[in-house]
């Protein structure tokens, strides 16, 4: 498979003068088009920062990222929010709807940027995803008038809106219970069977396992990964074993 | 532990903070300065009255007088202390000249006095009793102060030269709104020039008891005693000395009142904002067991702060400009005697805006009651429902495009901040265009027409001269033998005398003429026909006549019955005047006025400089420049104010806008990463920002326009009416007002928006996304 992103020795340091220390110290990653990728480590050791790195949300200090051939560390703001809407979904842990739209409306919002004359199908197809993942019923809601994994569920359904080529979870099961977080799991799954990428950050070996490749960071540095076969439903206690052992042999 | 916590807070919003606390200053400063000036006006007065001795009563006549009889009744009266009759010697303004001004078109009534004996002295500037040599003559303080007269310039009264002493305080008289003004020359000079005026006595008693006044005022009425003319007591020279400065004080709580409002609103938008910001906080304070007052107590303590600086600070300017506004009041009434009290007042005029900053931010912070703990610690945010938003759907949405869409959604839903920067916009288009519309309106023609004035393009007054009617004559003849002039009319003034209700006589100023070629416009009813007479608003409120009424004007000795046509408002001659048509060959011309209209305006003013060499014996003037003349000084004086106040007011929106919209994007910063984050771009975001402000900017500048159109009419009509208007309406120049103003405050308050906005761009997806 081609690879759809390629970091190559991303540097990313904050703090000024003495205080100033690299949060990424020349870290290397690709993520090939249509991957499952997870990425685990302790607190601070720099997941999140990698994940804003690669997705071209945050400038870097040194290296560079190449999106879909395009060197992101090159490319204006403008573009940076072109390729953001068009090609990228995010995912986050809490929630991060829009407090004046429903539901419906937050999930459509990134789309009718562009589309605005095709409300009506954009609808349509919001709806399909939000039955998809099992909300169908909740489009009138407010926001604050649902649970916290139905929010996750239409966060994801604003993900999948324009059709990304890759989705992006900052830990997005890690304020679920275990029974929502496979949930959903199921769909990020589903989601990449038809073929977008996902990287997800993540805590936890069962969500990290349902994944074909994992890497381990510590403090800036990738400093193991993991490879495992594509998830098809079964196995899935051998798979969680293995992320654990490696995470016990690594000290994490 | 409040300290660390109100350091921190202004850390985090520097701007506002200090932009509310100047406000705060300059309110506490304006009502500070009110509250000086209140107790400065009221010792200053009290002082001017008791060194002048001013009559308790006074009762003016005009008329034959009998000194026995009065004298009698001051004997008999157990409380009179003192009694004396003080002559006063109207003279008209075109005998006064002063230096190189004339009072032809002065609006007071002037006259000569001589200094009196036993009380109601004339005084000095220093509060001295004036004592006057021979040829000397003081002018009342009002003419010095707008520059009609200085010491050492040469006056001449009806033909006889004087030469200008000094200027002196009248304790009766000083106002601009009593009608009459008192100039003081020696007992000599008063003798030789007694013929040329007509004589006015006032008849003043100082009472031993002034609790008694009403019982003597009764006494006075039944004894039938001289009563032709107005009746004046202690306390109506009080008010009228009062009057002028407290329409100044008035005006200064006015303002004071807009920027404490301002203020109030300022601090209402930062606690809401940061009422929504802190909503989960202020959820586990209450979910942890704290009071709603003592966690109010954190967010008071910030206000209270800002409003104890911005006190301190406005107390210390006030100090700065006390001096500038009491010179009005020194200048006029001398020192006050209890100054050393006017600055515990101006402290507790402080402390008043102090105590509503305070108790205003309580209110504020009542909402912490309606905060639920469970709600804010779960959603952080207040799951009030949004009315009005429901049927408002993005989904639906083909109006607008999507940034502008959420633009108004926002305003929509978050009504309670946004009719903050609201109101702030009302009042600063308010200030904008009452100035404004005021000062077309008063430089308007057909206001000029309406203030009594026809609408010619020249006019000649031919006064101060004998031989006035051939005079007139002669000129008429020039004008109708003249191809330029299209049309001319004479009017010629006399006095008549008036019968009054009770059947004593007073003086009338009539107009004769025919007055259906230059018309004037009439407040109520028509030019008069004959038999008929029109008055100006003034006397017809004097005199208490309506429209129909009838009025019996002494003509040539005999009683005639006439019928009042009309009503109009007229700023000439003191506003008290009367238009008729009857013929009298018999009363003296005072003056008159030969009006004409050239067939090319592009003439007149060769016309004016062709008749002014050929009859140098009268007065030649352009319209619009007998016009600026008149009131030339007040509309320039509103036009200033009027420039003025668009400035004050844009510079307030830009500032209050810039913060509002500072505050915002700080504030939703969160939201700002999200879109972000899905696309949407710097450019995006600030169109949202911009539409948001731009849907409050056009409520508030219709609300402001039909604010100015009704409360601001009535009170520029309250204002104006002291000119003699009777009836007033804005003129408003749609250009300026409904297109140039909303284009200025649109562009002041776009500029601020974008500005304010520009942090949008600093905003960094990651450090508000980061888990
Ligand atoms: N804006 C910032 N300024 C300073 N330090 C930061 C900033 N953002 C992150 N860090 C530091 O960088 C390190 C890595 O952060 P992060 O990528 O969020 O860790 P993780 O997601 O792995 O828990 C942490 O030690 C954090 O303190
Ligand atoms: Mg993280």
């Amino acid at each position: 498979m081609k690879k759809l992103i390629i970091g190559d020795h991303i540097v990313k340091s904050f703090g000024e003068g003495d205080e100033r220390r690299h949060v990424l110290d020349g870290v290397s990653a690709f993520i090939k088009e249509g991957e499952f990728v997870a990425v685990m480590g302790p607190s601070g050791s720099g997941k999140s920062t990698l994940m804003f790195a690669l997705s071209g949300t945050d400038d870097v200090n040194g290296g560079t990222v190449v999106f879909d051939n395009q060197d992101l560390s090159a490319a204006s703001e403008n573009e940076l929010s072109d390729i953001r809407r068009t090609s990228m979904g995010f995912v986050f842990q809490q929630p991060t709807m829009l407090k004046n739209l429903n539901i419906l409306d937050n999930i459509i919002l990134p789309s009718m940027r562009d589309h605005r004359r095709n409300a009506a199908s954009l609808t349509i197809k919001a709806r399909a995803l939000m039955k998809r993942v099992g909300i169908a019923e909740l489009e009138k809601r407010d926001i604050t008038q649902v649970s916290g994994g139905q929010l996750q569920r239409a966060g994801i359904c604003r993900a999948l809106m324009n059709s990304p080529r890759i989705i992006f979870g900052d830990e997005p099961t890690g304020a679920l219970n275990s029974k929502s977080a496979q949930e959903i799991m199921d769909i990020f799954s589903e989601i990449n069977e038809e073929g977008t990428a996902i990287m997800l950050v993540t805590h936890d070996a069962n969500v990290a396992a349902r994944t074909e490749r994992i890497m381990f960071m510590s403090d800036g540095n990738i400093v193991s990964e993991l490879q495992l076969p594509k998830f098809d439903g079964t196995d899935m206690d051998r798979r969680v074993e293995s992320v654990t052992a490696k995470m016990l042999e690594i000290g994490i | 532990m409040y300290f660390r916590i109100i350091r921190n807070d202004i850390s985090n919003s520097k701007l506002i903070t200090l932009t509310t606390m100047i406000f705060v200053a300059a309110a506490a400063m304006l009502v500070s300065l009110a509250a000086v000036l209140i107790v400065n006006l009221s010792g200053s007065i009290h002082t001017l009255m008791t060194q002048a001795k001013t009559p308790h009563f006074m009762q003016m006549h005009s008329g034959d007088i009998d000194s026995a009889r009065l004298t009698a009744f001051a004997k008999q009266q157990g409380n009179v202390e003192d009694f004396q009759v003080a002559e006063f010697l109207n003279m008209d303004g075109a005998q006064i000249i002063l230096g190189e001004h004339s009072l032809v078109n002065s609006v007071q009534d002037n006259g000569f006095s001589t200094q009196s004996k036993k009380f109601d002295y004339l005084l000095d500037l220093d509060g001295n009793i004036i004592h006057v040599n021979d040829g000397e003559l003081y002018v009342p303080i009002s003419y010095m102060r707008d520059n009609t007269a200085k010491v050492g310039d040469i006056a001449m009264i009806g033909g006889k030269e004087f030469t200008i002493a000094g200027f002196l305080r009248d304790s009766q008289m000083n106002s601009s709104l009593s009608a009459s003004k008192r100039f003081l020359v020696s007992e000599q000079d008063y003798a030789e020039i007694k013929n040329l005026g007509s004589m006015e006595y006032l008849i003043e008693f100082r009472l031993k008891d002034m609790s008694e006044l009403r019982a003597f005022e009764a006494a006075y009425a039944a004894a039938g005693l001289e009563a032709n003319g107005p009746t004046v007591t202690y306390t109506l020279f009080k008010m009228m000395n009062a009057l002028s400065d407290g329409m100044m004080i008035g005006i200064i709580l006015l303002v004071s009142v807009l920027i404490v409002v301002i203020s109030l609103m300022c601090i209402r938008f930062t606690l809401l904002a940061k009422i929504e910001d802190d909503y989960r906080e202020i959820g586990v304070m209450k979910a942890i067991g704290l009071r709603v007052s003592d966690i109010k107590k954190f967010y008071l303590a910030k206000y209270a702060a800002i409003a104890a600086a911005g006190s301190m600070l406005g107390f210390a300017l006030s100090l700065v400009f006390k001096g500038m506004l009491l010179e009005n009041i020194r200048l006029y009434m001398g020192e006050s005697h209890n100054s050393s009290y006017a600055s515990l007042f101006g402290i507790i005029g402080i402390l008043f805006v102090f105590l509503a900053i305070i108790a205003y931010a309580n209110r504020v912070l009542k909402r912490f009651r309606t905060i639920s703990a469970a709600e804010a610690i779960r959603y952080g945010t207040a799951q009030e429902k949004n009315t009005g938003t429901n049927r408002f759907n993005l989904s639906g949405n083909r109006l607008f495009s999507t940034n502008v869409f959420l633009g108004i959604q926002d305003v929509l839903s978050r009504k309670r901040l946004y009719v903050t920067s609201l109101i702030v916009l009302v009042i600063s288009a308010f200030i904008i265009l009452v100035p404004q519309n005021l000062h077309n309106t008063i430089s308007s023609k057909s206001f000029i027409q309406y203030m009594g004035i026809g609408s010619y393009d020249m006019r000649v007054d031919i006064q101060q001269t004998d031989h006035i009617s051939e005079k007139t004559a002669e000129i008429l003849h020039t004008m109708n033998s003249d191809p330029a002039i299209t049309k001319a009319a004479v009017l010629t003034t006399k006095t008549f005398k008036v019968k009054t209700e009770d059947g004593s006589e007073e003086n009338i100023k009539i107009e004769l003429g025919d007055h259906s070629i230059f018309p004037i416009a009439y407040a109520k009813g028509k030019a008069p026909a004959e038999d008929e007479i029109a008055l100006s608003a003034m006397n017809a409120d004097e005199m208490g006549k309506q429209v129909g009424d009838a009025i019996t004007v002494v003509i040539n000795g005999d009683e005639k019955a006439l019928t009042v046509s009309g009503i109009y408002s007229d700023i000439t001659n003191g506003g008290k005047t009367a238009k008729a048509v009857f013929t009298d060959d018999t009363a003296d011309m005072m003056w008159s006025i030969v009006s004409a209209e050239l067939s090319d305006k592009a003439l007149v003013h060769e016309k004016v400089s062709a008749y002014a060499e050929r009859f140098d014996y009268a007065k030649i003037s352009d319209i619009d420049e007998f016009v600026s003349q008149t009131f030339g000084s007040t509309i320039s004086s509103v036009k200033k104010a009027a420039k003025a106040a668009i400035i004050v007011a844009l510079i307030i929106m830009v500032l209050v806008t810039l913060l509002f919209m500072k505050m915002l994007v700080a504030k939703d910063r969160h939201a700002i990463a999200v879109m972000k984050a899905f696309g949407f771009t710097n450019s995006d975001m600030k169109i949202q920002y911009i539409s948001r402000s731009v849907i409050v900017l056009i409520v508030g500048i219709i609300a402001g326009t039909l604010l100015a159109n009704t409360a601001g009419e009535m009170l520029a009509g309250a204002a104006i009416s002291s000119f003699g208007a009777s009836m007033f309406r804005f003129e408003i120049d749609p250009l300026s007002a409904y297109l140039y103003s909303p284009m200025m405050m649109i562009g002041s308050v776009l500029i601020a928006t974008v500005i304010g906005v520009s942090g949008v761009g600093q905003i960094k997806i990651s450090e508000n996304m980061k888990e």
